[in-house]
């Protein structure tokens, strides 16, 4: 199955999905990530679409939760899980400000938009909202957090 | 990103103690980019923002299990996850997968040829966890050492390799380099972990795409 998403149709074709204009396979490790909720938004609606549209992707899934009931590591499972090469957030907020040698810079915009780390693109987006948002937003919010998980503090902990 | 900073140990001792300022600390510097990372596939503040408040439920709940192995953002961020699927399956948007291929219950990601099924192996959850740390050690070493002889193509190509699963011919198009380039900075990636597979005597048959090549002769 080909996705073509900047023409929005689709193609039948071998097992592959291909997610984006460049024509990529749908991989193992794009399965694996959509099982943990890693990928970006875009590329984790464009999974499910097409996990709904042809059943037998379901297979595909199921048999990657089967080789992790077995014990079966995958290296890029490991990689992406434990975050190994993520930039840390100070990095990031260097590299918004472009405080960072250019090589640095290149490596990070990599990892946020070619490798699409969720992560990385949320903490991005958390300090860029921060310079966004009143601090009157933000303090109510943290305080709603606050009032309603508070109280199981020391019952639970 | 190896285990939890000092500064999150004692946050998390302190929170443990039912330190309320402390609680008020971790929401403070976590709850931004939980909310972005929620937010993203949702596109809704308001559900977003209820997800989230479940997550730091789920982390006081979790609390007592959570033994600082894991980054304190990683858990969180796992957390978090969890209470979107969740959430995306009430709402009919994320389809629920079996829990296995068939009545086989490995599925088809066996090794081909000779080798013995992983799921044959009786393997404790230490154990597993103790061939994880191996290869997430040697890792972190490897991604250093490139970082810091500035070999960010060496380290991209290994990124798109395994994180992202993508064939040598497309690695070499997106980084414009040539297919025999991949192909050897690959080879010698592997090549290294497979030395630690057998220097640290872990079963070869957990870590089937170290071998895929040899399997396929």
């Amino acid at each position: 199955m080909t996705l073509n998403v900047a023409k929005g149709h689709c193609v039948i074709g071998v097992w592959s999905l291909v997610v984006s204009p460049m024509s990529r396979r749908l991989t193992n490790a794009d399965l694996e990530a959509y099982l943990d909720e890693a990928l970006s938004a875009e590329e984790m609606a464009l999974i499910e679409q097409e996990v709904r549209a042809r059943p037998e992707l379901l297979k595909r899934l199921a048999a990657i939760h089967g080789r992790r009931d077995a014990g079966v590591h995958s290296v890029g499972e490991i990689w992406r899980r434990q975050r190994l090469s993520c930039p840390s957030r100070e990095h990031l907020g260097s590299y918004l400000l472009g405080a960072i040698d250019e090589n640095h810079m290149v490596y990070i915009e990599f990892h946020l938009k070619t490798i699409g780390c969720r992560y990385c693109n949320s903490n991005l987006g958390d300090l860029r909202r921060q310079q966004e948002e009143t601090v009157e937003v933000i303090e109510s919010r943290r305080t709603k957090y606050f009032q309603s998980t508070a109280g199981h503090l020391r019952r639970k902990s | 990103m190896p285990a939890s900073s000092d500064a999150d140990s004692l946050l998390i001792e302190r929170i443990r103690r039912g330190d309320g300022e402390a609680w008020n600390d971790l929401i403070t510097r976590y709850e931004g980019r939980l909310l972005a990372f929620v937010e993203s596939r949702l596109g809704r503040r308001g559900p977003s923002e209820d997800i989230v408040q479940e997550a730091f439920l789920g982390f006081l709940n979790s609390l007592p299990n959570y033994d600082g192995k894991r980054p304190l953002e990683s858990y969180l961020f796992s957390i978090c996850a969890y209470k979107l699927t969740d959430h995306l399956r009430r709402e009919g948007r994320r389809p629920a997968v079996p829990l296995s291929a068939g009545s086989d219950s490995t599925g088809d990601w066996q090794l081909q040829g000779s080798a013995r099924p992983a799921s044959s192996i009786v393997r404790s959850g230490e154990r597993k966890e103790l061939e994880e740390k191996a290869v997430m050690e040697a890792l972190c070493d490897q991604i250093e050492r490139w970082r810091e002889r500035g070999e960010w193509t060496k380290l991209m190509c290994a990124e798109l390799l395994f994180v992202r699963g993508w064939a040598n011919k497309e690695v070499a198009e997106e980084l414009e380099i040539s297919e025999q380039q991949v192909a050897n900075y690959k080879f010698d990636f592997i090549a290294r972990l497979r030395t630690l597979v057998r220097d640290q005597e872990l079963s070869q048959e957990v870590f089937p795409e170290l071998y895929e090549e040899e399997a396929n002769k």
